[in-house]
């Protein structure tokens, strides 16, 4: 055993100094290994950060309700009355008796993106001042908070930083009526920085919503106290709402990008499938041009499982090698990257590409994939290479 | 024999490395048949779009309802020919997220006339326009979920609550259109505006949007100008653009697929020239002495120099035709599968020629260095080398 | 065998740039060779045989001097000139025989058709002619890796003959082959040369090879030395 390893590594070192002889063949492999795993990446990067922005905008201890079958916010209605009879139900968190509840609605506004100059559509939430207080890691970073009952608006980070025309102290028209934006503010990177935040009453009576509204959030005791109100809302015929989890909500709407990532690997995968075929060439090549010097270390003694070991090794090395260049290419092009996409709400998800420790793993299995089967064929004919071929002349 | 022949046993003398790069190939344009397809699909809204159709939203966003005086009033203005209206109706069978039926509320007569490219038999035409409870439904719609003419069908809605109760609607299949260009839209169905305001809980008399065309796409801007003009600083302001625009922007807001398409396409395309140009190199290298023994036979250099680059076309073209008829298959038979999802997923020809002409660059580009190295091969070192 | 003038070499220099250094090969050559003539040229490596080889077949050109072939000048023709001159004029035979792996006998022999305006039908019979020759009809469809070193050195001489050249230039022609074989080699040379009226020349540094031709050259530092007939 100890004698397969020490003639393994003589034969790896060998393989690998001679890497130089057939450098364009061998950076090749490197090259369409990196592309595999950057492209990978890159959707994986994408759909997870997407995913990101999303579940970590949820809380597990605010339940959220909406009309029952709508699914979406945008779908939904919840009348005053409604909401009156949620501000008595059980099992809600409360200060001075009162629960931190906010009724809420958006109408969906648009907006100039700043890398197409195009419009697209951004909501404009009216909510309770409560409704900063359930959204954890709310914080004003700029200006102040708006006015109830005015025209004032504060505006998401992530619109801020997406799109035209939404500067502090900024007058931003939505159809006929104007607004000015008093204040920017952050959640610490998710969803609710690609919205506009205002008084849900001042909406209400600008945009013909009457006395409607389209969700409510309230702070639960605990996560444990959503059976509670489910239950009040079952035996209240007037209550013709869905409660969920907050978190449970958007986790829901996070997986509406997963389609990409499904389409990222088919496509890496198929792109795998050409890398493979050309490092298969590089190896066989490879072979070819070791191929006295493997048949004289078999002649003088060694063994055809080190030619094996040596030539899966160099394949490995390589497309190991590529996967490296390709994750740090995918880290430098796309980690933190901005894009917004339109999600569950039918509004612009303004989010950052997230390249994880685990997706990194995912990116070298893939180059190692590439490695393994592309070593595999070549080290086997390198391993049935006759000994005879040490002793032919190079013609 | 002729050149043909030795260009293609030079092609296939090492078997295994033939059938690797040629799959190498195979595989790019396996990728640019299908993503281009992809793109097309999501693009056929743009394309498909007249050049006489303007689309009038509410000013605020497109969600944002219209009052129904407006569709006369706009039917009213200079250069109008057909005006039509629409609501989103939200509509679903089974599972709300899963199974989405894309379906509009619409002025039946009016709507068939603005689009005007949508075909239905005379006598379903006429059923559905006498029914008011009836539908119209697309083919592509219809296909995907097996219905017939005469079918009852149940929808709901995910927005709308039936003044009966309940959210969900029976319609009676009167009809169902098609269009003669299979990438236009048919992935949907409309009913009966006035029905729907009288079945739906709220009532109320608005509009989604509103759709028109006309007379001359040269008046386009001018109509759209009037038309926004006319409601200024009235309670519902409006935005009026081409149907062109319009489906852009919104296809736009899913972010930039079309870069992301096109940079995937890029890197493909770009390692496996990198692989074939490596392996053309390669491939002409090895055979160094044998060029110059056809040198010293008195084959023309020029003559060497075709033969490579033909080489190298073929090895392009074999992979790369094989590679776009399967692209044509898989998406033929995704397009079935897909039907609900991406409803105009075809590999037309289109992407077929350009496919050809990037066969034909790869063939070049991988070609050139090899032919040229030949080309200038010197008779003496290439015996040497040889 | 005439004694018509087939080529003839006046004051011919040739010279290398190796480095910084230029070696001269050849100082103010002169030769000449007869229609039919069968010339052996010998000599030790370095001596210029390959040199003077290459500058007869059209492969290499002289740095000055006049190369005259059947009343025409060479030294002056371009190299696709060149390419057509030799293709029309010369068959070459080279010591490891230089058949394309990918092709059969037959092809291999076609080969220099491919160059001629011969029609498939013609093509076909000269091949059959040539194959038939050198006794290798029968070979016909095999592949150069199913044939001994002796029988591709026939298919090469096939290759060589098939477009009825003039001239033969044998570049160590027996040099990879056993003495058996060799003096078949050699002999069906003879038969070429004696019957068929092809001029030969051979360049051998093997003199069992030489004695196959009427005459012998001695080729030293870039000259001519006095062994044997001397032109």
């Amino acid at each position: 055993m100890g004698q397969i390893i020490s003639q393994s590594f003589a034969v790896i070192a060998m393989n690998l100094r001679s890497i130089p002889r057939r450098i364009w063949m061998s950076l090749a492999m490197v090259f369409a290994s990196a592309v595999v795993v950057a492209i990978l990446l890159a959707f994986l990067a994408m759909v997870k950060g997407f995913e990101t922005t999303l579940s970590s905008a949820g809380s597990n201890d605010v339940a959220i309700f909406m009309r029952g079958g709508s699914g979406a916010e945008l779908n939904s209605t919840v009348t005053r009355e409604q909401v009156n009879l949620l501000e008595v139900a059980p099992a809600l968190f409360k200060i001075d008796d009162k629960p931190v509840l906010s009724a809420e609605l958006y109408v969906i506004v648009d907006g100039i993106k700043k890398t197409t100059q195009t419009e697209a559509n951004i909501p404009l939430r009216g909510l309770d001042i409560d409704g900063t207080k359930l959204r954890s890691g709310f914080q004003l970073i700029e200006g102040r908070m708006f006015e109830p009952g005015t025209n004032e608006l504060i505006v998401g980070a992530g619109i801020l930083r997406e799109f035209d025309g939404f500067d502090l102290n900024q007058e931003v028209r939505f159809g006929k009526y104007s607004w000015k934006v008093v204040g920017v503010f952050s959640t610490g990177g998710n969803v609710f920085e690609s919205e506009l935040w205002s008084d849900a009453k001042v909406i209400q009576s600008l945009y013909n919503r009457g006395s409607s509204f389209q969700s409510v959030r309230a702070k639960m005791d605990s996560p444990a106290s959503l059976t509670e109100l489910q239950t009040y809302i079952e035996n209240e015929p007037r209550l013709n709402l869905d409660v969920k989890a907050e978190s449970a909500y958007f986790a829901e709407q996070g997986s509406s990008l997963s389609y990409m990532a499904i389409f990222g690997r088919v496509i890496s995968m198929i792109m795998a499938l050409g890398a493979i075929a050309g490092a298969l060439n590089t190896m066989y090549t490879s072979v070819a041009d070791r191929s006295r010097e493997i048949a004289t270390l078999r002649a003088i003694g060694f063994s055809n499982i080190s030619a094996f070991i040596g030539t899966i090794i160099e394949a490995l090395v390589l497309a190991a090698l590529g996967g490296v260049i390709g994750a740090l290419a995918a880290y430098l092009l796309f980690d933190g990257l901005h894009a917004s996409t339109l999600g569950g709400s039918f509004t612009q998800v303004v989010f950052s590409f997230r390249l994880s420790t685990e997706l990194f793993i995912q990116g070298l299995n893939m180059a190692l994939m590439i490695g393994l089967i592309s070593g595999f064929f070549p080290a086997w004919r390198a391993a049935k290479m006759p000994v005879m071929v040490a002793f032919q002349n190079g013609h | 024999m002729n050149d043909l022949y030795l260009i293609f046993k030079n092609l296939t003398r090492k078997k295994l490395r033939f059938f690797l790069t040629c799959f190498a190939i195979f595989i790019a344009f396996l990728l640019f048949g299908a993503v281009m397809a992809l793109k097309g699909a999501l693009d056929s809204g743009i394309e498909m779009s007249a050049d006489n159709r303007l689309v009038t939203v509410h000013k605020t966003n497109f969600t944002q309802p219209l009052p129904y005086a407006y569709v006369n009033k706009v039917k009213n203005i200079e250069g109008v020919k057909d005006v039509t209206h629409a609501n989103w109706f939200g509509g679903y069978q089974g599972d709300p997220t899963r199974n989405q039926i894309i379906t509009f509320a619409v002025d039946p007569e009016s709507y068939l006339d603005v689009y005007s490219e949508l075909s239905t038999e005379p006598q379903h035409k006429q059923n559905w326009l006498k029914n008011r409870a009836g539908a119209l439904v697309g083919e592509r719609l219809a296909q995907a979920n097996n219905w017939k003419v005469g079918d009852q069908i149940p929808i709901s809605s995910n927005i709308f609550s039936h003044k009966d109760g309940g959210q969900t609607w029976e319609f009676i299949i009167e009809g169902i259109f098609s269009a003669e260009d299979k990438q236009t839209d048919t992935n949907y169905m409309i009913f009966h505006y006035k029905y729907f305001m009288e079945t739906q809980s709220w009532g109320g008399d608005y509009v989604g949007w509103l759709v028109l065309t006309t007379t001359d796409a040269g008046f386009n801007e001018a109509v759209a100008k009037r038309i926004d003009e006319g409601f200024t600083n009235s309670q519902a302001e409006t935005d009026t653009s081409t149907e062109k625009a319009f489906n852009k922007a919104f296809i736009e807001q899913m972010g930039n697929i079309g870069l992301i398409i096109f940079s995937v396409i890029f890197m493909a395309f770009f390692t496996i020239l990198v692989l074939v140009g490596n392996t053309m190199v390669l491939a002409i290298r090895e055979r160094t002495g044998e060029i110059a023994v056809l040198k010293t036979l008195g084959f023309p250099s020029l003559r060497i120099f075709k033969m490579v680059i033909m080489e190298s076309l073929f090895l392009s073209f074999a992979g790369g035709l094989l590679g776009i008829a399967a692209a044509y298959l898989a998406v033929a038979g995704l397009s079935e599968m897909l039907a609900r999802f991406l409803p105009n997923l075809i590999l037309g020809a289109e992407i077929i020629i350009q496919a050809l002409i990037y066969m034909t660059l790869l063939g070049l580009v991988t070609g050139i260095i090899p032919a040229i190295n030949a080309l200038r091969l010197n008779i003496i070192t290439g015996f040497s080398r040889g | 065998m005439s004694d018509e003038m087939l080529f003839s070499l006046n004051n011919i220099t040739k010279s290398f740039v190796k480095g910084r250094e230029n070696i001269s090969v050849f100082d103010n050559l002169n030769m000449t060779i007869n229609k039919g003539d069968f010339l052996a040229i010998m000599g030790p490596s370095g001596s210029g045989k390959t040199t003077l080889l290459n500058m007869l077949g059209g492969v290499d050109q002289p740095t000055s001097g006049e190369i005259t072939f059947d009343g025409g000048r060479v030294d002056t023709l371009s190299e696709s000139q060149l390419a057509g001159w030799r293709a029309n004029n010369i068959g070459f035979i080279f010591q490891f025989y230089n058949l394309m792996p990918m092709l059969n006998a037959a092809r291999n022999v076609e080969l220099p058709l491919l160059l001629t305006h011969l029609n498939k039908t013609q093509r076909q019979k000269s091949v059959e002619t040539a194959l038939e020759l050198v006794g290798l009809a029968d070979r016909a469809k095999h592949m150069p890796s199913e044939l001994s070193g002796g029988q591709q050195q026939r298919v090469a001489i096939a290759r060589a003959v098939v477009s009825d050249p003039k001239l033969l230039l044998c570049d160590e022609p027996t040099g990879d082959l056993d003495r058996q074989t060799a003096d078949e080699i050699l002999e069906m040379l003879q038969l070429l040369n004696r019957e068929f009226g092809k001029t030969i020349i051979m360049v051998t540094h093997d003199p069992s090879a030489a004695k196959f031709a009427q005459r012998t050259l001695h080729l030293d530092k870039g000259e001519f030395v006095e062994k044997d007939l001397v032109a």
